[in-house]
């Protein structure tokens, strides 16, 4: 089975004036269809930069990534945008709603940037998916207005209203308490035999990696190998 | 673009604003200012030039006026100033049309006392533009009476408080205008008994018109005893310099050379051009440059909204954002912003010229619709780019790590 996203020696180096800084280093990791993957690391090890490598929102300093057996490593901004719009969805530990929109509006946001034609109605999906998550009674409210659990729920619908094949979450549960990030963690679970969804999940708690089919431990930016 | 992205724009644009009443309303004054000065300009300007083309078209040929001031100066119209409350403008008394009337050349002299007032008829009130003139002045002005008759040189004499309207107003005040004769009205404390009601001339200011004796404003509608113009008309084409040429040697025993005019009409009619070209430039020079401090405020107001959106730019890029419709989407929040400055502008400029029509000619047309909208268009277009291109080329790793 060819790996839907490929990564091969894939680094990432940022530049702090004169220093360089090797957030993500000669990392190679094939990600099939459907996997529930975990990348735990502690702070500052790299994973979050890893998770933007594999979401299309980084390109890799060196290296190379392959989408659906096609290199996106050095492919046009727009063509990546595109390609995240309909293949991506993303979900913070800050949940990144954006809170001049309602929650509905914030939910279809990426449909309007969709360059292929819908074959769904963005409303009706949106409605669909906030009331699979219990919180269609929400749909008018401003984010700043309903709560962590509801907020980090809307982001899941926002990450899943153009039917992605990658979810990728980032510390999802970190802002959220010991009842409501769990239930946050059995939604996102959920997606992959409701939706087929492949699923990234992002985390420095090793209980929380453990869920997941496959895990990686990353170090400094590095696949540390003897962990698994 | 799809409509969708279009009321996303919108939506996301009237937002911000929302949130940010007082900086949208000072940021967008700059824009308001400079399109209202260029469109009040542009409506006074041709409102004025309209107003005395047609002053100018319904009277006769052969025509030379006296004008206070020396706007129609040799040196191209610019010395000076125009009309009688500017520096150094003459004002004309009975005694500067005595004089000129002696001059032989002259079929007729007539004076004119001019005043824009209210003029009230049994409970009515109406603009009037009140004349206080001879009896020629019918002749002049190509005046016939519909109703009635005009008054006579007697009546000058006499001081009658006598007048003769336009036909408009005679129907604003009367309902209809042959009921007018006989009538009293009263304008500006002054009571007079309608004589005469003009045909129909079809001309917003003749046929608002009151015309009385000079003699008779001299009470309370004139009390200064004085005229703005006095007209001429010269039994021949041949003679009409040789009459500038006297009214000149008349008048400059009484005032400065600098203070007055004597003038033939065709000159008058391309001075009058002239100058208001001259005054329009200068004017749409200075709206130009409140539309620049606008726009300069914009571009303020823009890179200040990128800076504090930069968190949102991050996350609509991770959900699919092109560097494109990051641009379009500021860009047009700037363009929204000074358009409504714009609109702003026009609507005010609108008001005032509501206001100043009771007492002048001015108008909106059509150009300052167009100008309105497409130069705060381009105002935001020019100074929005800069800022949305900055939004559209933040790295979406560091925009969405930015708190
Ligand atoms: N834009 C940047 N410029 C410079 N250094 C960066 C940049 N982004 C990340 N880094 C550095 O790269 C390293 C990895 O950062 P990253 O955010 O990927 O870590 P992380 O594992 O997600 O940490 P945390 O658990 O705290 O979120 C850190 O040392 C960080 O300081
Ligand atoms: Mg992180």
């Amino acid at each position: 089975m060819k790996p839907l996203i490929d990564l091969r020696n894939v680094s990432k180096t940022y530049w702090l004036g004169e220093t360089e800084v090797k957030a993500v280093s000669g990392i190679s990791l094939p990600i099939y269809r459907q996997e529930y993957l975990s990348i735990l690391g502690a702070s500052g090890s790299g994973k979050s930069t890893l998770m933007y490598l594999i979401g299309l929102l980084e390109i890799p300093s060196r290296g190379k990534i392959s989408f659906n057996g096609r290199d996106v490593s050095k492919l046009a901004d727009a063509k990546l945008s595109h390609l995240r719009n309909g293949s991506i969805g993303f979900v913070f530990q800050q949940f990144n709603l954006i809170n001049k929109f309602t929650v509905l509006e914030n939910v279809i946001l990426p449909t309007r940037y969709s360059k292929t034609r819908l074959k769904f109605n963005p409303k009706n999906k949106a409605r669909q998916l906030l009331k699979d998550f219990g919180i269609l009674d929400r749909q008018d409210f401003f984010p700043n207005k309903i709560s962590g659990g509801q907020q980090q729920r809307v982001a899941i619908a926002r990450a899943l209203i153009m039917n992605p094949a990658v979810l990728l979450a980032d510390e999802p549960t970190g802002n959220l308490d010991s009842k409501t990030g769990p239930e946050i963690l059995r939604l996102i679970e959920s997606l992959r035999k409701k939706f087929k969804t492949t699923i990234i999940m992002v985390t420095h708690e090793k209980e929380v990696a453990n869920r997941a089919d496959k895990k990686i431990y990353i170090k400094d930016g590095r696949l540390v190998k003897k962990y698994l | 673009m799809k409509p969708d992205t279009l009321s996303d724009i919108f939506t996301t644009a009237i937002a911000s604003f929302k949130r940010n009443k007082i900086r949208t309303v000072l940021t967008s004054l700059g824009i308001t200012i400079g399109v209202m000065s260029v469109v009040l300009l542009i409506g006074l300007g041709v409102g004025l030039k309209n107003y005395l083309s047609d002053q100018f078209e319904s009277l006769g040929s052969n025509l030379v006026i006296v004008f206070p001031g020396n706007v129609f100066s040799d040196e191209g119209g610019l010395g000076g100033g125009f009309g009688p409350g500017f520096a150094g403008g003459a004002t004309f008394d009975e005694k500067d049309y005595l004089n000129l009337k002696k001059i032989p050349q002259a079929d007729y002299v007539v004076p004119q006392f001019f005043r824009s007032l209210p003029v009230t008829a049994n409970g009515e009130s109406q603009l009037g533009y009140v004349e206080g003139v001879t009896a020629d002045a019918f002749k002049i002005l190509n005046l016939s009476q519909a109703y009635g008759q005009a008054f006579e040189a007697t009546d000058v004499n006499r001081k009658t408080k006598v007048a003769v309207l336009g036909f408009a107003i005679a129907e604003k005040l009367f309902s209809s205008p042959e009921k007018a004769v006989g009538k009293t009205i009263i304008t500006g404390n002054q009571r007079l008994k309608v004589i005469g009601v003009n045909a129909k001339k079809g001309d917003r200011e003749m046929d608002n018109i009151v015309l009385l004796p000079y003699t008779t404003t001299f009470g309370r509608l004139n009390p200064n005893k004085t005229f703005f113009t006095i007209f001429f008309g010269v039994n021949d084409e041949a003679n009409i310099a040789s009459v500038i040429n006297q009214a000149e040697k008349i008048l400059a025993k009484r005032y400065d050379e600098d203070s007055f005019s004597v003038t033939e009409q065709t000159e008058i009619l391309s001075t009058v051009n002239q100058v208001f070209g001259i005054v329009n430039a200068i004017l749409v020079a200075i709206g130009s440059i409140s539309l620049l401090v606008g726009g300069i405020g914009i571009m303020n107001i823009m890179y200040a909204t990128v800076t504090e959106r930069t968190k949102e730019v991050g996350i609509r890029r991770a959900i699919g954002a092109t560097r494109q419709d990051i641009l379009s989407q500021f860009l047009s929040e700037s363009v929204v912003l000074s358009v409504l400055g714009g609109l702003i502008g026009l609507a005010l400029a609108s008001l005032i010229i509501l206001v100043i029509r009771q007492f002048f000619p001015a108008a909106i047309n059509l150009l300052s619709v167009v100008i309105a909208f497409s130069v705060s268009t381009a105002i935001g277009v020019f100074f929005g780019v800069f800022p949305a291109k900055r939004a559209a080329n933040l790295p979406p790793i560091e925009a969405i790590r930015y708190e």
